[in-house]
């Protein structure tokens, strides 16, 4: 799953193509997940497939569809090529292979994790309530800091591209009245 | 975990992270007054009164340390009360002097306001951290609103790009922070500082870990060789946004290099006097080719990170923590106060002008505008380290430890050396301004700001206090 992973990374940075760059995202987040899960962290297994592969990957696909970057096919190289070919089938297989992974391993190495790792079982940070408990003990300050971080990041990007309008209109006033 | 459990953790916490409690609902008040009609007058008061509440709750921490908070993920010491008051002044002096500053971004002073008041936040956080996912985060709340503010000034081609690179290497050193982390993690177990004092991180996975989080920090404070961004961006960013990331995110790492390095190995205190030296030489060779003012404040802000360094060297080498976090405090405090001075008064010399301070540009400055020539030389003197002024005794508390506690003598020599190298280009900031005739490219001044100046008096006296009577700042510290 780790060499899963890998491969993805280096296709998302190698690939011209923001497609398959995506794509081959989904499937480096779809290893991630499946390595939580062996590790014990269901809920972490859940949470990176329901949030980085499903709500930020779309939201990556939307932003791609709206600059219309998927069109450019004469830019890509190679690698895109033989990619594109079989765009879906990298997915298909990362997912799949998580599923079965699921099925089969999931359980049972997670219990040989956790009974490897005996300080873990009696923090029990692989439930949710452990998790849950941690998070709002020991770790409230950073838990908080990281909203005032995301506010400060919105700010920041409001800042950013909004000013772009307004920068237009001032430039165009400008032209009008020399 | 019960909840009195629960409770117990909860127990007390509030007075150690107060101050940061009351940034935040700055912050927050900041934005809302933003849309609610009316309340524009507002916004300066409420910032003002922000900092006022969140300096009288660091002096308060100050008073009676609450020790470590919520399990120890934030530890509220004197030396976190010290750094957050230093961060609180650096934002002071970039805000006062920010006013005014911005013509075609005047809509957006709000927003620049409560980016500044989140980066302050992360510095709070940075200064304290108790473990390396505290630190991450301030780390990022430091890093993200300075990105925004280093491009704030869209229309200016410098200032997009400034803050376009600051974001690709901020981003690149994260990454090295969170690999080191991370390999911290698989090498010793936890990444708490209190429980790695215990265990100790001496296998070579941990190494290599420690290695990678000092390169980050080492990143954030511009020493060599991670120093190369210094330059643009402080030149790019808008000059009040220069002021607070010179002197705020500078303090900041070094505030964690302290608490950190004690995990860092003996050995390390040699390399480290080499970089540090390394830095302070070509921090000060590169600032006395500049003719570009801004440029050689920040590479001469370069060199200062080296010898800030130096009492991270001081400590490694005696195990001394309280007397080099005060030589590292009370040099900062005072490269606050004279660095923050000097860069606002560019600030103010540029705002009307609007083109680069250049050493041309300036001359002539003492016949034209006395008060701002008189408080220039007093910045350029501390920031020299003559005696009289902060920055002497910055020096000379750093330097001091290094000889008499960490027995290197031949550091603190050459570093001596190399400072009297710095003397060049500051002494001739100081010569053209009073002894040079006014050329034809001379900065256009804008009208008296009552503001700016009073600004610039209440750094040229805090210069001379920090100077001139250290008792009652050591005092407090200790």
């Amino acid at each position: 799953m780790s060499v899963g992973a890998i491969l993805c990374s280096l296709v998302v940075v190698s690939a011209r193509n923001p497609v398959v760059s995506v794509l081959s995202l989904l499937g480096s987040f779809v290893c991630l997940a499946v390595i939580y899960l062996l590790a014990g962290f269901q809920f972490m297994a859940a949470a990176q497939l329901l949030v980085y592969a499903g709500a930020i990957m779309v939201l990556f696909l939307f932003v791609i569809m709206l600059l219309n970057l998927g069109n450019s096919a004469e830019e890509s190289g190679p690698l895109d090529r033989a990619l594109l070919r079989a765009r879906r089938m990298p997915v298909v297989l990362a997912i799949g292979a998580a599923v079965f992974l699921l099925t089969l391993f999931g359980i049972e190495t997670q219990q040989t994790v956790m009974a490897a790792d005996p300080e873990l079982v009696e923090r029990g940070v692989s439930s949710l309530s452990g998790l849950a408990e941690l998070m709002f003990s020991t770790y409230l300050l950073p838990f908080e800091a990281a909203s005032v971080l995301l506010l400060a990041a919105t700010i920041a990007v409001i800042v950013l591209a909004k000013r772009g309008r307004t920068q237009l209109v001032a430039d165009t006033r400008t032209e009008v009245t020399p | 975990m019960t909840p009195e459990a629960l409770e117990a953790l909860l127990h007390g916490s509030f007075a150690g992270i107060g101050a940061m409690v009351a940034v935040t609902l700055g912050i927050l008040l900041l934005l809302l007054a933003e849309i609610l009609p009316g309340a524009a007058k507002l916004k300066p008061v409420l910032f003002v009164a922000t900092l006022v509440v969140a300096f009288l709750g660091e002096l308060q921490l100050l008073g009676e340390p609450a020790g470590p908070v919520l399990g120890g993920s934030y530890i509220a010491n004197q030396a976190a009360a010290a750094w957050g008051l230093v961060f609180l002044s650096a934002t002071a002096v970039a805000w006062v002097f920010g006013r005014g500053y911005y013509t075609l971004e005047k809509p957006f002073q709000g927003e620049h306001d409560v980016l500044m008041l989140s980066s302050l936040l992360g510095m709070m956080l940075m200064s304290g951290a108790g473990d390396l996912i505290t630190f991450f985060i301030g780390l990022e709340l430091l890093s993200v609103p300075l990105y925004a503010l280093c491009g704030f000034r869209r229309a200016r081609n410098d200032s997009v790009e400034a803050g376009l690179k600051y974001f690709l290497l901020g981003a690149f050193g994260s990454a090295l922070f969170l690999y080191g982390a991370a390999l911290v993690y698989a090498g010793a177990g936890s990444v708490s500082l209190t429980t790695l004092s215990q265990v100790g991180a001496s296998d070579s996975l941990s190494l290599i870990g420690l290695a990678l989080i000092a390169s980050a920090l080492l990143f954030k404070a511009g020493v060599f060789p991670f120093h190369f961004w210094i330059p643009d961006v402080y030149q790019g960013a808008p000059t009040p946004v220069t002021t607070f990331m010179a002197t705020g995110t500078k303090a900041a790492a070094f505030a964690f290099l302290l608490n950190m390095a004690f995990l860092l190995p003996p050995a390390a205190a040699s390399s480290l006097a080499w970089i540090a030296l390394l830095t302070i030489a070509i921090g000060n060779l590169g600032a006395l080719v500049s003719r570009d003012l801004k440029r050689m404040l920040a590479l001469s802000g370069v060199a200062h990170a080296g010898i800030l360094l130096l009492a991270v060297v001081s400590y490694l080498k005696s195990g001394d923590v309280e007397l080099a976090e005060e030589s590292a405090i009370y040099y900062m405090a005072a490269y606050v106060f004279s660095a923050g001075g000097a860069f606002g008064l560019l600030a103010l010399l540029e705002s009307k002008g609007d083109e680069a301070t250049t050493l041309d540009s300036i001359k002539g400055l003492g016949s034209r505008r006395p008060g701002i020539a008189a408080a220039m030389t007093v910045f350029m003197l501390s920031l020299g380290g003559i005696p009289a002024t902060g920055g002497f005794l910055g020096k000379y508390f750093v330097f001091s430890s290094l000889v008499v506690k960490a027995d290197m003598v031949g550091v603190a020599l050459i570093a001596i050396l190399l400072s009297v190298i710095a003397l060049g280009y500051y002494l001739r900031v100081i010569i053209a301004m009073w002894m040079e005739a006014e050329t034809e490219d001379a900065a256009q001044l804008s009208e008296p700001k009552r503001l700016g100046g009073a600004a610039a008096a209440v750094c040229v006296a805090m210069v001379l206090w920090l100077g001139v009577l250290p008792d009652f700042f050591l005092g407090l510290m200790r």
